[in-house]
């Protein structure tokens, strides 16, 4: 009985990985979408302003007016994917979306797996805290002292994966990784975590709402420039939508943007 | 701040939990049903073999199915989210099912199909008219246990983007930063469609009581 067990195991296992290498597609996804006259994009909708649901139920903010405009200029309609941050760059390298805009900063980890567009938009990280948080921040590493609260899968988290716990600074039992950054606000609310590292954007925007927080720190960590994920070596899409990027930024269409959800 | 709205974001989320255990439930059932009789009249090997199946998918993460049909089968089939959703929760409740129907069919004594073998019927008439119409009395209690963690357990479709209630009351709380109203509302909404599944399984299991036979 167990000795076949593991053996099924094994049998499905490797099935399932045989299947997931089989898949290689050869044509660029420019020409599917073309055909297909749609784009089907990925974004996790819960990251105001960049990505989040207004009042009539439908996505909104930067990124998603962004990309309105890209579809637009590639002709094509706009079909919007929505799921958790940790499975959009999965989504794309399995070609189950044919991109995702989601507030997606390099890195390299990410960059083995798919490729980027150019940026669209520099950002900034923040540490973001309570008004009882009496200290002050002026080396970012200095915040390893405190119980520090990341979104999962996001530049911060690997800022203090790698700057912090992996040097050693912090125990790694002072890190709570979240799904989502609101939850990591209630959670900083609540007093479970000191310090809530993020973009800085999307913390001006809780701090907005939110009565009761105050930034201590602002600069680039891991951040920067943020780009739009595809599909890894399909250079036809990646030009296509650089060229569109570009055009963009010279018409000042992206920063009037900017001072639409970002100005604060 | 529009509250109403938001509700009816979050509750027009219900066609797609609806959508995924009504696929994943009925199918469970068929594949259970039929592989509950395999293992027990099926013979040694069918038996182990069962036995194999029930262990493996009772001992895998739904999600973890999920992701598997989800991203890793994405090159030899490509589900859409509902499908893959609905499919693995599918498959996964079938084991469970399967055990549910086992115990029902094994508490209906082995000497009635004896009986009915002795009395000229075949093993197939003997499933049909004496084990099955008892046995599936015997199931239902348990059976409505099940049907309830099928409809919860279909909140998980949102890790692959199904916007069903769940991922709704996430989007909603997010860009209200009002946990409380999008998850009570999720919540409530999750309660009706078991609540009202039980009462009716519970009807059934009423008219399907043998007065002198309780």
């Amino acid at each position: 009985m167990k000795k076949s067990l593991v053996f099924l195991v094994l049998v499905v296992l490797t099935a399932a990985l045989v299947a997931g290498c089989a898949g290689q597609k050869a044509e660029s996804v420019l020409d599917k979408i073309k055909t297909a006259g749609k784009v089907v994009v990925g974004t996790s909708a819960d990251y105001e302003p960049y990505e989040y649901v207004d009042e009539a139920g439908n996505f909104t903010g930067f990124d998603i007016e962004l990309m309105t405009e890209i579809a637009k200029r590639m002709g094509v309609e706009l079909e919007w994917t929505d799921m958790p941050f940790d499975s959009l760059i999965a989504a794309v390298q399995e070609g189950k979306i044919d991109m995702s805009i989601s507030c997606f900063n390099y890195s390299e980890e990410r960059d083995a797996q798919v490729d980027f567009s150019d940026a669209y938009y520099t950002s900034e990280d923040a540490f973001l805290v309570t008004e009882a948080f009496a200290g002050t921040i002026a080396d970012p590493l200095e915040v390893a002292q405190y119980k520090i609260g990341v979104q999962s899968g996001t530049v911060q988290d690997d800022w203090v994966t790698t700057e912090l716990v992996d040097t050693g600074l912090m125990p790694e039992s002072n890190l709570s990784r979240y799904e989502r950054v609101d939850q990591a606000a209630l959670d900083l609310q609540a007093g479970r975590i000191d310090v809530l590292v993020a973009d800085s954007v999307p913390a001006k925007a809780i701090m907005q709402q939110q009565a009761g927080l105050k930034i201590v720190y602002e600069g680039m960590l891991y951040t920067g420039p943020i780009n739009i994920v595809l599909p890894d070596g399909d250079t036809a899409l990646q030009a296509e939508v650089n060229r569109i990027i570009k055009e963009l930024q010279d018409e000042g269409f992206i920063d009037a943007l900017a001072v639409k959800y970002f100005s604060e | 701040m529009d509250f109403s709205r938001f509700i009816q974001y979050i509750a027009s989320g219900t066609a797609y939990t609806l959508g995924v255990t009504l696929i994943a439930l009925p199918s469970g059932l068929l594949i259970g049903l039929v592989l509950a009789f395999v293992a027990v009249y099926g013979g040694k090997l069918a038996g182990k073999i069962m036995d194999v199946y029930s262990t493996v998918l009772r001992g895998i993460p739904p999600i973890v199915l999920l992701f598997i049909l989800y991203f890793m089968m994405s090159g030899a089939i490509n589900l859409s989210p509902f499908w893959a959703g609905s499919i693995s929760l599918g498959i996964i409740s079938s084991a469970y099912q399967l055990e549910i129907f086992r115990g029902a069919i094994l508490s209906v004594s082995g000497e009635q199909m004896m009986a009915a073998r002795a009395v000229g019927m075949s093993k197939i008439q003997a499933i049909r008219y004496v084990v099955l119409p008892q046995m599936i009395r015997l199931a239902i209690p348990s059976w409505s246990n099940e049907a309830a963690i099928v409809i919860k357990d279909s909140s998980l479709v949102y890790a692959i983007g199904v916007p069903e209630i769940l991922r709704r009351a996430q989007l909603i709380s997010a860009s209200t930063q009002e946990p409380f109203l999008a998850y009570i509302t999720a919540a409530l909404i999750y309660f009706a469609l078991v609540f009202i599944t039980n009462r009716v399984l519970g009807r059934v299991e009423r008219k399907l009581t043998i007065p002198a036979n309780p």
